[in-house]
């Protein structure tokens, strides 16, 4: 059964992969044997995660790029391709805050167009480039989005959770439309997870009391999103298509009342 | 615009069952004013059945017909028999409204066999009995129905002590999309409304319970329901515009499933 989540001589891309849950997503893939293309904006930020892959003895290659251009995310995949001859798996998982704290009735649309293409556009563009070279290929493939748990729920910041409700009926169209070639698209939604360990002492004391709202009384942590993902871009997954993976220490099993609330009523 | 005769439920006959519940009571009277005459059934032959006659006058004064009936939930027969007297005393059955509830809250390691039956029956199989037996009398008449079964928000979502009583209502959530698919075709619609916190929720929200009370501020309204509020949702699914909804939870909470 094991060798099943083996990514042996396979080629992932993983956009956002400069940090946090990108980078941790990154490493996991990488340490499961697959070739990780890795792709952000920032240079310093892929030097370091495809030095922390290498330095752990698996194989990783950086492309620096914006995934709110289409022309960006189409070269990604050709230079994935041109590297390491196939693409196997697109992780569409680069997005971010933006926008500003307007009221609703006066928020601009460059903050809204902004949060959009940086959520919504940007994975529509990683899965139609990715679609595109598995259906040349001819070998079926995997996409995996990332949401946010925001998107099953209302916020007062709202164009963030918009965007990520949009990605999530993104995976489900792609499931729908691309199973007939053999490619597969599911979604992991992250509740509050940390992306890297905490600065100093009161930084691990805020996550300490941040994680007393969580079920399971802490914050998820970067390296947890680790696990999810190999078992999303390997074949142990390969049933599973147009799924929705939570991973959020139990908050939206719940959300009725603050977490402590137990009431006790008996007869 | 919406017809408002599509909200008018005269000479239609109603039964709501486990009128105890002040929603249940409300739904009953809304029925009433939309122009429905009411049968209401109590769980218990206690006192509330005095309630429930204060109930029947009021609406009664709308100058509809109301009776009222105790109805043990807990058997499937008794639900059989007292549903087929209502349909005969009432001349007929055009809509259910089925609304038995009992809370219990414990740790699930503490709670008995018994106590796990008791829920089940309660918040579930109830239901399942009315349902059977309201399907058996819009069957008869061959003119269609509407069915609507009040349940609870803790049907979808975990709360801790909760387990027996949101699975039972995990359970009804899911016995009103299957029976829907069910019986679609002939012209019944079966739908849900699922209450959050409401006023007189105390056996969940204690007053004494400071992270009760913080519960209460959980719902986007940032307060609890009121019977009043759930009245027109069960018109709505209980009248003629209503033909192409079925099998839905509606939920009356607020906002509080919405919640962050």
């Amino acid at each position: 059964m094991l060798e099943t989540l083996e990514l042996d001589g396979k080629t992932v891309i993983v956009t956002g992969g400069g940090r946090g849950l990108g980078r941790a997503m990154a490493k996991a893939l990488a340490e499961a044997g697959a070739h990780v293309v890795v792709a952000a904006r920032t240079p310093d930020q892929l030097d370091q995660t495809v030095k922390e892959i290498a330095d752990a003895g698996g194989e990783a290659y950086s492309v620096r790029t914006d995934v709110t251009d289409p022309e960006q995310v189409n070269a990604l995949v050709e230079a994935a391709v041109q590297h390491y001859g196939r693409l196997d798996a697109m992780f569409a998982n680069a997005g971010g805050g933006g926008g500003t704290n307007a009221e609703f009735w006066e928020y601009p649309d460059w903050a809204f167009e902004e949060v959009l293409a940086t959520n919504l556009k940007s994975a529509f563009y990683s899965g139609r480039a990715a679609a595109k070279q598995f259906v040349a290929q001819g070998t079926g493939g995997v996409i995996v989005n990332t949401s946010s748990g925001t998107a099953l729920r209302g916020n007062r910041n709202f164009a963030y959770p918009t965007a990520k409700g949009g990605v999530i009926s993104l995976t489900k169209s792609e499931a729908t439309m691309l199973w007939g070639h053999g490619i597969r698209a599911n979604v992991i939604v992250p509740g509050f997870v940390s992306q890297a360990p905490p600065r100093d002492e009161r930084d691990a004391e805020f996550r300490k009391q941040r994680g007393q709202f969580i079920p399971v009384r802490r914050l998820g942590e970067w390296w947890e999103l680790g696990p999810l993902a190999v078992f999303l871009a390997s074949d142990a997954s390969r049933y599973i298509t147009g799924a929705e993976f939570i991973i959020d220490g139990g908050g939206l099993a719940g959300g009725l009342g603050p977490v402590g609330f137990e009431p006790h009523h008996e007869w | 615009m919406p017809k408002a005769s599509h909200f008018d439920l005269s000479g239609k006959k109603a039964m709501v069952v486990g009128v105890e519940s002040p929603a249940a009571a409300a739904i009953a009277r809304a029925y009433g004013e939309a122009g429905a005459d009411v049968a209401l059934c109590t769980l218990e032959a206690d006192e509330s059945v005095v309630a429930a006659r204060r109930l029947a006058k009021e609406i009664e004064r709308l100058g509809r017909r109301a009776a009222v009936y105790t109805m043990d939930v807990k058997l499937g027969r008794n639900v059989q028999v007292t549903t087929r007297q209502v349909a005969k005393e009432l001349g007929g059955l055009d809509i259910v409204c089925s609304a038995a509830d009992r809370f219990l809250a414990k740790p699930i390691t503490k709670i008995t066999d018994t106590e796990l039956a008791t829920v089940l029956r309660l918040n579930f199989s109830s239901h399942f009995f009315v349902v059977r037996s309201a399907l058996g009398e819009m069957q008869k008449g061959g003119v269609g129905g509407r069915i609507v079964v009040l349940t609870q928000v803790l049907g979808e979502r975990g709360l801790p002590n909760t387990s027996a009583y949101s699975a039972a209502h995990g359970a009804t959530y899911n016995l009103v999309r299957a029976v829907a698919q069910e019986v679609a075709h002939e012209g019944i619609s079966i739908n849900g409304i699922a209450l959050g916190w409401m006023e007189w929720h105390a056996d969940r929200i204690a007053p004494d319970d400071e992270q009760a009370q913080r519960a209460t501020r959980f719902p986007i309204m940032k307060r609890m329901g009121t019977a009043d509020e759930v009245g027109p949702l069960a018109v709505y699914l209980s009248g003629t515009g209503v033909g192409y909804v079925t099998g839905q939870i509606f939920p009356v909470d607020g906002g509080l499933l919405q919640h962050l």
